[in-house]
């Protein structure tokens, strides 16, 4: 019986962490818009997510022990973040495409390389993480490691202009009109030796 | 206050069988065997060099101690071991459990090696990793932890193992079960609050989006009428998963067609590994003896009067 009791304990919080998990991405997902619900449920969202984001450890120094082993806890139980996939609204997505300048005046133009199908999906993530960041050296370090691998593949290229679009979406009726699927030019970093820092254009 | 605990202990720990868990074991093995197998070529472009080390940094901000590659290309390093040799031994290794668990060889040990090589990857790699990653890490931890091996492995044969505590096979189904119910429940109620799932503007985008645009957009758009009714269809299976997953009546609809929905993303949008780790989960979950004569379980004589 006492063995029992253990469980419940382990299940009680195990469920209590992926239900507060799950409602903290969810009032997110409301204060960050645009949802169905009217515009003054943001602010009780945002305090309510605050409030949660506390109850989690989420507020507490970096370095503090009880955060720290239910950061543990969280991730390798898989159970870190909520489960909103395409929601509330699927988004577009980004794109990222290479210019490849050759020594004699010559330009190509690569995608990110990926050798199987099944690398099309984390290559897609992985560009989303660096449409998404709000820090420029971390999205800069992150395009130069897929810039780095097509160097790789063309060793005579001189430099390297990497281009990061969002991607624009038709609508079905927009679709039927002709409309097709455009680019928005975010940033373009150009790279021409590997370990010097890229020079950074942006809309 | 009795009463109620009798009964709180008597759903949590219902007597079970360990079809499910075979179920479990063989379906995460069989995922992890593909997703090994799908990644062989770019297993060590994904995870090697600057954004393996950049992840591991990140994720150092939040823990010290959440498994990475980074651990094992250091150790190497020392050795004189290069970066590539440990991944690929990495991959070998998961393709390996992946193996060993469709059989049920050393069940157990196993089950820790996957979840713990697996969840190597996915945090040292979590530039590449998504949805697949996060269930497919939830499975394996459950499934290190729930009572192996089961009577299908080999193990069993070879072992002569002892039946496991029915009540203990339960529970762990139980929290598989009720793990399932949050998932679909707050996966239906986040698209419910997004008016593309209402006006099927969000199915349409879900499946012209790059990587996800499998069928060509010419065909798609002939079937622009019915999105709204998918869209609508594909919330409220969701959000209605906890109320009527469990009846058995409405459970012989509900499962089918949320497996149903697994296999439509699993080939519109090519997200084979993604659909394969769900429906894993919920016929584990749910599935087993669902179309089933009920069964009488016989109980160890000491679970029996616990």
């Amino acid at each position: 019986m006492r063995q029992k009791y253990a469980y419940l304990a382990w299940l009680t919080l195990h469920l209590l962490l992926i239900v507060l998990v799950s409602c903290r991405d969810t009032l997110r997902v409301v204060a960050e818009g645009p949802t169905i619900l009217p515009v003054s449920f943001k602010n009780f969202s945002q305090k309510a997510e605050t409030a949660l984001s506390a109850a989690l450890g989420r507020k507490l120094p970096a370095s503090n022990s009880a955060r720290e082993a239910l950061a543990t806890y969280v991730q390798v139980a898989g159970v870190e973040a909520g489960y909103g996939y395409f929601a509330p609204n699927v988004p577009g997505g980004y794109g990222l495409i290479f210019e490849l300048h050759y020594p004699e005046g010559r330009v190509e133009y690569e995608l990110p390389l990926v050798s199987s199908p099944a690398a099309a999906l984390p290559i897609a993530g992985f560009l989303d993480s660096i449409g998404r960041t709000p820090h420029d050296a971390l999205r800069e370090i992150l395009v130069k490691t897929l810039a780095q691998s097509v160097w790789r593949e063309h060793p005579d290229v001189e430099s390297v202009r990497a281009i990061l679009g969002s991607i624009r979406l038709p609508t079905a009726r927009e679709f039927t009109e002709g409309k097709r699927e455009s680019y928005e030019f975010l940033y373009a970093y150009d790279f021409n030796l590997e370990n010097a820092p890229a020079k950074r254009n942006h809309h | 206050m009795q009463s109620v605990k009798t009964k709180l202990f008597g759903f949590l720990f219902p007597p079970s069988t360990d079809t499910w868990l075979a179920v479990l074991r063989v379906g995460l093995g069989l995922q992890v065997t593909i997703y090994s197998l799908s990644l062989r070529s770019d297993w060590i472009s994904l995870l090697s060099g600057t954004a393996r080390k950049v992840a591991e940094a990140l994720l150092s901000l939040e823990s010290h101690f959440v498994p990475r590659l980074g651990w094992f290309v250091a150790s190497a390093a020392q050795l004189g071991i290069h970066e590539e040799a440990v991944l690929f031994l990495a991959w070998a290794c998961l393709l390996a459990v992946g193996c060993g668990l469709v059989v049920g060889v050393a069940s157990r040990f196993l089950a820790i090696a996957g979840w713990f090589l697996h969840l190597c990857a996915a945090k040292s790699g979590s530039f590449v990793s998504y949805g697949m990653d996060n269930f497919l890490t939830i499975g394996l931890f459950y499934l290190m932890l729930s009572p192996l091996p089961d009577r299908y492995s080999l193990d069993w044969r070879l072992r002569k193992s002892q039946p496991k505590n029915p009540q203990l096979l339960g529970f762990w189904r139980r929290v598989l079960q009720l793990h399932l119910c949050v998932v679909y429940f707050f996966s239906g109620l986040t698209k419910c609050l997004g008016s593309g799932w209402w006006d099927g503007s969000n199915v349409w985008r879900a499946l012209i989006r790059p990587p996800f645009n499998v069928i060509d957009p010419e065909i798609l758009v002939r079937w622009k009428y019915l999105f709204p009714v998918a869209g609508i269809f594909i919330f409220v299976l969701e959000f209605g998963y906890p109320v009527f997953i469990w009846n058995t009546r409405t459970r012989k609809i509900w499962l089918p067609s949320v497996c149903a929905m697994h296999v439509v993303i699993a080939v519109a949008m090519g997200m084979y590994l993604f659909s394969l780790v769900m429906i894993v989960l919920n016929l584990a979950a749910f599935g087993t003896g669902l179309f089933a004569r009920t069964k009488q379980i016989r109980l160890q004589p000491e679970t029996a009067s616990a």
